[in-house]
């Protein structure tokens, strides 16, 4: 029996400009169950990533209750919000963000020494890791401008995978790849979900998104539709992209 | 224009940073050479706007006669002269600033006619009581006093009372570095005093005013030596003269340091500026580069875009320094008064037209010159090449500290990354804070020595340090009391110690006098040595430089009307009696007046205080004594007004000091903060909290703060004293050995590195308003 991780209640998000207030989420009651690979979809400006970070804590919403794995995230401050991202978090961000003035592999250790105490058994699992993704030891000392994209981004899931997380949030990995970086990054997203990684991912690329096994979709601010689609394995890919098609139809895609 | 105004809008708190620098540097920099240039000029003007003499002659009654006035009104160059009876105290006591002091007191009777030195009050009291006395300013600005005070003048232990009825500006004898103080008495007050004083108090002024004040010291000089001339086999005159180039050397010495301290230290202010603008300018550059790349494309030139940045920062430049030397005048009535405490005299400060464009230029073209140099390159930028974010400007061919090797803790680690990556921000700091430890050391070790230690200080003047003066009777057997002291308890050790005015190949210097030099433990002679035998002399390079002689060649010593030959066997060096000291032994002395026995003894104390060791004294020789003097105290009271102008420097360079470093640090950490908000942004998504990331911006300063506070301290504990010595130079100074007391400079150094810190962990306190969220989206 699956477990929930995240459970949010009446979760809520307005932004205020010039006076005039935008209510992005409203009143949002969601569950994300452990080891699932949850993608959310929805059209721009739907408030996907507004909730992703939400949820992730990496940011605070106006209204409402977020419970991360028994945690009450609405009433930690911006430092116990900090420290629980660093426990509980991953993040890949669809600009990569890998800091420039680190080398790849001090890019990894930079979030693995900072919630391991074990040095030497954090440096294993960096170099480990980052071979298991594709980038061998010749590039660990490279600095992020001399790699790929898709090199890049694969350098920021293991950042964000460094230090075990109950869940990597993922806010359109793949948006500024090119589709051969893409596939290699969604298969190093597979990969690790299948070893029971719980992933988040927001994306409004149906190639991507068929890779999730629930797909949440949002509309101006509220849930609208919410797709089982089981497991990913490529031999069913044809009929899960049909099933996520008419799906996508249904909500007005 | 508008984009250099544009420009400006856009960093505020940069160009306030900028402003403030350049304001306070025009300000300390105007301040400085307007002291600088007029104060000579001042001297003069001052004497003339009082009608004071250039020369002073001061002689006992009974070695005067009307040839002298004769000799003074004919000397060529005499304009006027003025002859007057006056009372003169020879070790008057009276309480001045922190201690009570003791030297010659001249009183001159207030209502008596003249036209020289004639009684200029700055403040009186409205109603006359029989015992008023009129003192010089210097009482109301270091002396303490205020109209109406009581003031007591004790003389061979009698005190006479008297009410401050009014403070009186006067060039001549008018401070208590001079050795000499005058007052004025009204008549009623100076009858009684001259009735009950013996004749022997009964001097006579002789003023004479010059064509050009220029001669005073050879007219003093020739005066002097004609009168000993007259005496003929009678007795050496009791005679002292004092001349306005003496008088203005001596009181001008600490105002000219001060002022080449403020200039020198507006360098440093000037310099913090400009290395400021070459950091903005660059960080301009790199940050706009796409705006550079637009404005190229529509067609702006390379010398349009350069004149903006030019003008963006001339005209921060010519508005902060014109504020700044407005603010100067406003300011100029505190350092008036500093003047008016070494001087005695009331500084009016005019409109100086010339030192004011003289300081805006400096400080204008400088920085223009510096702008253009940092800008030039933005000649070289193409436009598709800026449009694109121009060349990467950061070279990342060298991973320092690889986190996987390194050893040591995470956020110190990453804080060293931070700063190795930033090596031209680091070189800035190094040498701003280098430069700012260093005028922080020169000013606490000027301070330790001129206030809290002031052995150093002491020693410059040549004056020996022991603790208590005795005067001996010329009836009494000094070396017999000499060896009597030396067996009281307490007493260390007892050194005949006499000054006495001698001449040497013509020239009329003070003569120190004493058994064995060894004994003694200031040693003013910087080359050479002190004479040992009967047949050397020591002297002064300033007579040495005036006579042309040194170690080696013989001169001729005359005292009274005796005359022998004795070799130069060491150059000395003080800045009392205007540098013209000499030192004979006592043999050497008694070579010319065989039955010198020397009249004052120096006493070297241990385990008791002076006040009780001179009470003893006197109940046990007092018939022997006629005068004794604690030595401490009267240094005490003659060095509290250099105290007073020191610490009001020392509390100036300490505040820009702290103002600079909060300024810099609060302009690079926010340039910084600006320049890697996504990199905090993800640091902090990642799980880093706020205060680790306000540490390692922290940290990482404190290596580059750390080292230039070293270099700054080094430079400063290396360079302190032979930069002192170059500025005392022109007093007498050869050879200056101020105390280096390393508690307090390490202690200020910890301060400047605390302060850093401190500050770099408020000003990165600004990380923690913007959450990782917006930090990332932004």
């Amino acid at each position: 029996m699956t477990m929930t991780i995240i459970k949010t209640e009446k979760l809520c998000k307005t932004f205020s400009s010039g006076g005039i207030q935008q209510h992005v989420l409203k009143n949002l009651d969601i569950s994300l169950q452990e080891g699932d690979f949850t993608i959310i979809m929805g059209s721009s400006g739907s408030g996907k990533s507004t909730l992703l970070y939400a949820m992730s804590g990496m940011d605070k919403p106006t209204l409402g209750e977020i419970d991360f794995a028994g945690k009450n995230l609405s009433r930690l401050n911006n430092d116990q919000l900090a420290i629980f991202r660093r426990n509980n978090c991953g993040f890949v961000f669809q600009q990569i963000h890998l800091l420039d003035n680190m080398s790849v592999l001090d890019n990894v250790l930079a979030s693995g020494l900072l919630g391991n105490k074990n040095r030497r058994q954090t440096i294993h699992k960096a170099k480990e890791m980052l071979m298991q993704v594709g980038i061998d030891e010749k590039a660990w000392s490279k600095f992020p401008t001399q790699l790929s994209g898709g090199e890049a981004q694969r350098v920021g899931i293991v950042r964000a995978l460094i230090n075990s997380p109950r869940i990597l949030f993922a806010d359109e990995p793949t948006g500024a790849l090119n589709s051969a970086s893409s596939d290699s990054v969604l298969d190093v997203l597979t990969d690790v979900n299948r070893k029971g990684q719980s992933i988040v991912m927001v994306t409004h690329d149906i190639k991507t998104a068929i890779r999730g096994n629930r797909i949440l979709y949002l509309r101006d601010g509220v849930i609208c539709g919410d797709l089982q689609l089981g497991g990913y394995s490529e031999q069913k890919n044809a009929e899960r992209h049909e099933e996520l098609k008419t799906f996508l139809a249904e909500m007005g895609w | 224009m508008n984009l250099a105004m544009a420009n400006i809008r856009k960093s505020k708190s940069a160009t306030v940073s900028l402003y403030t620098f350049i304001l306070v540097a025009a300000l300390l920099l105007n301040i400085g050479l307007m002291v600088i240039t007029q104060l000579n000029m001042f001297f003069d003007q001052k004497a003339e706007q009082l009608k004071d003499p250039h020369v002073t002659i001061v002689m006992n009654q009974a070695n005067y006669n009307s040839t002298h006035e004769e000799y003074l009104a004919n000397y060529p160059g005499v304009k006027e002269t003025e002859t007057e009876e006056i009372i003169h105290m020879n070790l008057a006591n009276y309480k001045f600033g922190n201690g009570e002091l003791t030297n010659s007191a001249v009183m001159y009777n207030a209502d008596a006619n003249r036209t020289i030195g004639t009684l200029k009050l700055v403040e009186k009291l409205d109603a006359s009581s029989p015992n008023d006395i009129f003192v010089p300013y210097s009482f109301k600005t270091v002396g303490g006093y205020e109209l109406g005070d009581d003031f007591t003048i004790t003389l061979q232990d009698k005190d006479y009372e008297y009410r401050v009825a009014g403070f009186f500006e006067t060039t001549m004898m008018g401070t208590n570095n001079i050795g000499v103080m005058k007052f004025m008495l009204p008549e009623n007050s100076y009858q009684s005093l001259a009735a009950e004083l013996e004749d022997h108090s009964k001097w006579i002024s002789l003023s004479a005013v010059m064509k050009d004040s220029a001669n005073s010291a050879e007219l003093e000089n020739d005066f002097i030596q004609d009168v000993r001339k007259s005496q003929g086999e009678e007795d050496t005159p009791y005679i002292f003269g004092i001349n306005i180039e003496m008088v203005e050397s001596v009181n001008t010495l600490t105002i000219n340091i001060i002022a080449t301290i403020l200039v020198a230290f507006s360098a440093i202010i000037v310099l913090v500026s400009l290395i400021v603008i070459k950091f903005r300018v660059s960080n301009n550059i790199e940050d706009g580069m796409a705006n550079i790349g637009v404005l190229k494309s529509i067609g702006y030139t390379s010398g349009q875009i350069l004149s903006s940045i030019i003008l963006q920062y001339t005209l921060i430049a010519l508005c902060a320094s014109v504020i700044g030397i407005a603010l100067s005048y406003a300011l100029m009535p505190y350092i008036g008064r500093v003047i008016s405490t070494i001087s005695g005299l009331i500084w009016t400060q005019d409109l100086d037209m010339g030192v004011n464009l003289i300081s805006i230029l400096f400080v204008t073209i400088s920085v223009v010159i510096v702008t253009l140099a940092s800008a030039f390159r933005v000649r070289k930028i193409l436009p598709v090449a800026a449009l694109r974010g121009g060349i990467q400007t950061h070279s990342f061919r060298k991973n320092h500290i690889p986190l996987a090797r390194a050893k040591g803790g995470l956020h110190f680690l990453l804080a060293i990354k931070s700063m190795l990556a930033n090596s031209k921000q680091n070189i800035m700091i190094s040498l701003i804070v280098m430069a700012l430890t260093f005028a922080t050391v020169f000013s606490v070790v000027l301070y330790y020595n001129i206030a809290s230690d002031k052995s150093a200080f002491v020693d410059l003047f040549g004056s020996e340090p022991a603790n208590v003066y005795i005067a001996v009777k010329p009836d009494a057997d000094t070396r017999e009391l000499m060896n009597s002291i030396e067996q009281m308890e307490y007493v260390r050790k007892v050194n005949i110690f006499d000054t006495i005015e001698t001449r040497v190949d013509d020239q009329n210097i003070y003569t120190n006098v004493t058994d064995h030099y060894d004994q003694l433990e200031n040693n003013v002679v910087y080359e050479g040595r002190q004479p040992k035998h009967e047949n050397e002399i020591s002297i002064s390079w300033i007579i040495s430089n005036h006579i042309n002689k040194g170690i080696g060649d013989t001169v001729e010593v005359e005292y009274g009307n005796e005359t022998a030959s004795f070799l130069v066997t060491g150059l000395s060096q003080s800045i009392g009696n205007s540098g013209q000291i000499g030192s004979l032994t006592m043999e050497g002395i008694q070579q010319i007046q065989s039955n010198y026995k020397g009249t004052t003894l120096y006493v070297y104390l241990d385990g008791v205080s002076n006040k009780d060791f001179i009470q003893n004294v006197q109940e046990q020789y007092g018939n022997s004594i006629i005068e004794t003097l604690d030595i401490d105290e009267n240094i005490e009271s003659q060095t509290s007004m250099y105290t007073a102008a020191v610490f009001a420097i020392m509390v100036m360079v300490l505040t820009i000091n702290v103002l600079v470093v909060v300024m810099i640090l609060y302009l690079v950490i926010k340039t910084m903060i600006t320049k890697r908000r996504k990199e905090f942004g993800v640091l902090k998504a990642i799980g880093y909290s706020t205060i680790q990331l306000m540490t390692q911006i922290s940290i990482s300063f404190l290596p580059v703060v750390v080292i230039g506070v070293g270099i700054g301290g080094m430079l400063g504990l290396l360079f302190t004293n032979p930069m002192l010595s170059v500025l005392l130079s022109s007093a007498g100074v050869k050879r200056l050995d101020f105390i280096i007391h390393y508690p307090i400079i390490v202690m200020f150094c910890v301060g400047i590195i605390l302060l850093a810190y401190i500050v770099s962990m408020l000003v990165s306190l600004r990380i923690k308003k913007i959450s990782a969220y917006s930090l990332i989206t932004e």
